[in-house]
């Protein structure tokens, strides 16, 4: 349908005046539908004169959304721009020469370069050394959340935690003095794992480990200690995990059914007003790991032989500015990837998180999200730690992620 | 479009007018013929080339958009396509399909492979044997026999999305219905879905498409069942034939072509599991037990590393394996005659 559109727009385009900015995302409910919209709104209040069109391409997170825009790049089509993670995620586009240095065009505007903070600047220009995308937020993965009242009841204080190890003897206390369940996991997909063995790795291995694994000098220790924490870990999953999703392991720790639940900060998104944070939910940066603040963003890339030049810098000038990051993030529940937006603007948590972001030494990209692994060797560590639920079978899954990387 | 219509008309009138003077006698329109006689005329009368405008539009756009893409896809699979770029046709080989039998770790080739014929055969061979037995329990003038035979075939008119949910709440440890069931007997709860065993997994996969599909192989049966004259029946009976015995010499047998047919249009159906595991697990990496060609395929071709050329040697293979499946059964039919 995409495709479609797109040939009835590129053969109307002679005649009926400049082309509307076509923007495809994947944010079509919940907290990245309002977003985006937010972002919408205040982008045409600024340039009421740039006809915007955009459209959600839902479904299994962002995979059907990519599969779309590398049909319509295939077919020298591209969207105006589109919502994809930026970091080495970008790679097969700028290996195809299909984004445009926008160093000059857009990032030389608004201050964007002195102003972005560098984990996200870094990640803007993909594998190359100029920019060929707009972050546009940023979310948190290295979070523990954990419902006060449970944690309070097993007399478990999170902030005293300092490793994965404490985690899992925490969870120990939590099993034997309450019936609620330790750590709220979904085993369905592999994403849930894997984002959790990734944290895990930076909190045991440290910034140093983490970074030799994703730049492909992987240290098998480290990665099988990892490993080996997570199945720790795993025996404190709710019994249902495999069966369950991300939003129901969530809806444990609301309920006060779970005490833990490892996620990035869009679950505490999901909280409702009367769970309130500070009173009923709190949260730690995952034990051994408040070094990092490990990012996972979504970017805006600017197409090569793009079909409308520039509106689509115009929109990206815009997603720069400390207005469109306001909007956006106060919806999406991340932060802004702009170091002089003021916090007072965001809700409690975020305030936290941002001053958060300005305390830690660094600013790994994530795993699973995208950032720091290309897309191959990404595919071949989901699959590896997808094998590894179940079985938790720590010596050949360390084999299998270890050559993932290599 | 008109022109079109107007010319049909004509060459239809003109068809009838042939026939008419046919029915007055052979021998008036064979003189019509010889007379015309060369060999380009007796070519542009034919039923082929005068019927062309029916067929020829429909066969043109299957050869093209079915078998065109099929072969098409065959080339692409000699190339090294990946990424966003285009195809190159200079050079091909087999490398694609030599890489598909080296590949190791638990998302192999191999693995897929051999979980989907696993897949195809017992989910085959446990719904034709169920779908048996339910046939002839229906089979014999139960009360509320159309009530059954409708509660049977329901699942079948369910899309896969709506009962990977619904097999996922089933298989659930918390309160699903499977696992209360086994605890009644002492066993479990059973984490089927990220069972340790790999073969845990595909078992409770196949258990869930044979629940839908075994309505079918019910139906197939029923209607090969009512076929069967109720004279054998009665022969049997006289002869003293006990019940299981009747049914073991004299019925099953006569349900060949029903089995056969029920397991070509099954397999085709195993193969489509594909839906059912994408919606149960999420995303396009399932558990490693349930991994099929076509989720392997689907992952390597249009997952974030965009393999093209890989991914079309997988589809080939997958094509073949279908294929092997359908031909042996249409070469049957032909045989018989009813094809």
């Amino acid at each position: 349908m995409a495709g479609l559109s797109g040939c009835l727009s590129g053969l109307s385009s002679g005649d009926s005046g400049p082309q509307p900015l076509e923007l495809l995302h994947a944010w079509s409910n919940g907290d990245g539908a309002a977003a985006i919209e937010a972002l919408f709104e205040g982008f045409q209040e600024q340039h009421p004169d740039v006809e915007l069109a955009s459209e959600g391409i839902s479904g299994a997170a962002t995979q059907n959304l990519g599969s779309v825009v590398n049909e319509r790049i295939r077919n020298d089509d591209p969207p105006s721009t589109w919502q994809n993670w930026p970091g080495a995620a970008l790679t097969p586009y700028v290996d195809s020469d299909a984004l445009d240095d926008i160093t000059d065009s857009v990032w030389s505007e608004n201050d964007m370069e002195s102003a972005y903070r560098e984990g996200p600047k870094e990640q803007a220009k993909g594998t190359t050394d100029h920019f060929v995308s707009v972050p546009i937020n940023i979310h948190r993965i290295n979070n523990l959340f954990y419902n006060k009242s449970v944690v309070e009841e097993a007399g478990v204080d999170p902030t005293s935690l300092s490793s994965p190890a404490d985690v899992v003897a925490a969870c120990e206390t939590i099993a034997t003095e309450t019936d609620a369940v330790p750590f709220a996991q979904q085993t369905k997909g592999a994403w849930s794992t894997v984002q959790l063995w990734a944290t895990v790795l930076l909190a045991d291995a440290g910034h140093e480990g983490y970074r030799n694994f994703y730049e492909g000098n992987p240290d098998r220790e480290a990665v099988a200690s990892a490993l080996d924490l997570v199945a720790q870990l795993s025996e404190y999953y709710p019994s249902e995990a495999s069966t369950i999703d991300f939003t129901d392991a969530n809806n444990m720790v609301i309920n006060g059914d779970a005490a833990f639940i490892h996620q990035g900060d869009w679950a505490a998104g999901a909280y409702p007003d009367d769970f309130a944070y500070g009173e009923d939910w709190s949260y730690v940066p995952f034990p051994g790991s408040d070094h990092s603040y490990q990012l996972n963003m979504d970017s805006f890339p600017y197409p090569a032989n793009n079909p409308t030049p520039e509106a689509t810098k115009t929109f990206l000038r815009y997603c720069g500015t400390k207005d469109a990051q306001v909007r956006f993030n106060k919806a999406k529940g991340s932060i802004p990837p702009r170091g002089d937006v003021d916090p007072s603007e965001f809700p409690q948590f975020q305030q936290d998180q941002i001053e958060d972001f300005g305390n830690v030494d660094h600013q790994p990209p994530s795993i699973h999200h995208g950032l720091a692994l290309d897309p191959e060797q990404r595919t071949n560590v989901v699959e590896a730690i997808s094998a590894f639920i179940g079985s938790y079978n720590v010596d050949s899954a360390a084999d299998e992620v270890v050559s993932a990387v290599q | 479009m008109d022109s079109v219509r107007s010319w049909l008309r004509r060459r239809i009138d003109s068809v009838r007018s042939e026939q008419r003077l046919r029915t007055d006698g052979g021998t008036a329109s064979d003189a019509v013929q010889s007379e015309t006689g060369t060999g380009l005329r007796r070519y542009l009368d034919s039923d082929a080339v005068e019927s062309a405008p029916f067929w020829l539009p429909a066969f043109l756009l299957v050869g093209l958009f079915v078998y065109g893409a099929i072969v098409w896809n065959v080339v692409i699979s000699l190339t090294d396509y990946e990424g966003l770029g285009d195809p190159e046709y200079g050079s091909f080989d087999l490398e694609n399909y030599r890489l598909m039998l080296q590949e190791t770790g638990s998302y192999s080739f191999t693995n897929a492979f051999v979980n989907t014929i696993v897949l195809l055969v017992a989910f085959t061979l446990v719904c034709l044997v169920f779908g048996l037995v339910v046939a002839i329990l229906v089979d014999r003038d139960i009360r509320f026999e159309n009530t059954f035979r409708t509660i049977y075939l329901l699942p079948m008119s369910l899309s896969f999305v709506v009962t990977a949910k619904m097999w996922l709440w089933m298989y659930s440890s918390n309160g699903g219905f499977v696992n209360r069931a086994l605890g009644v007997v002492g066993i479990g709860p059973v984490n089927f879905i990220r069972n340790p065993d790999p073969n845990v997994q595909l078992a409770a996969i196949v258990f869930a498409l044979v629940w839908q599909f075994s309505g079918y192989a019910m139906v197939v049966y029923l209607a090969g069942l009512r076929a069967i004259p109720d004279e054998h029946f009665e022969a049997a009976r006289v002869d003293g034939a006990s019940l299981v015995k009747m049914y073991w010499r004299v019925v099953i047998p006569q349900l060949r072509t029903a089995t056969v047919s029920a397991s070509v249009v099954l397999m085709v159906f195993g193969l489509k599991a594909f839906d059912f595991l994408r919606a149960l697990y999420g995303n396009d990496t399932p558990a490693v037990g349930t991994d099929i060609l076509p989720t392997y395929m689907v992952r390597v071709a249009f997952g974030d590393a965009s393999r093209i050329a890989y991914g079309s040697a997988v589809a080939v293979v997958l094509f073949a394996l279908a294929f092997s499946i359908v031909l042996p059964y249409l070469y049957s039919e032909y045989r018989r005659g009813a094809l």
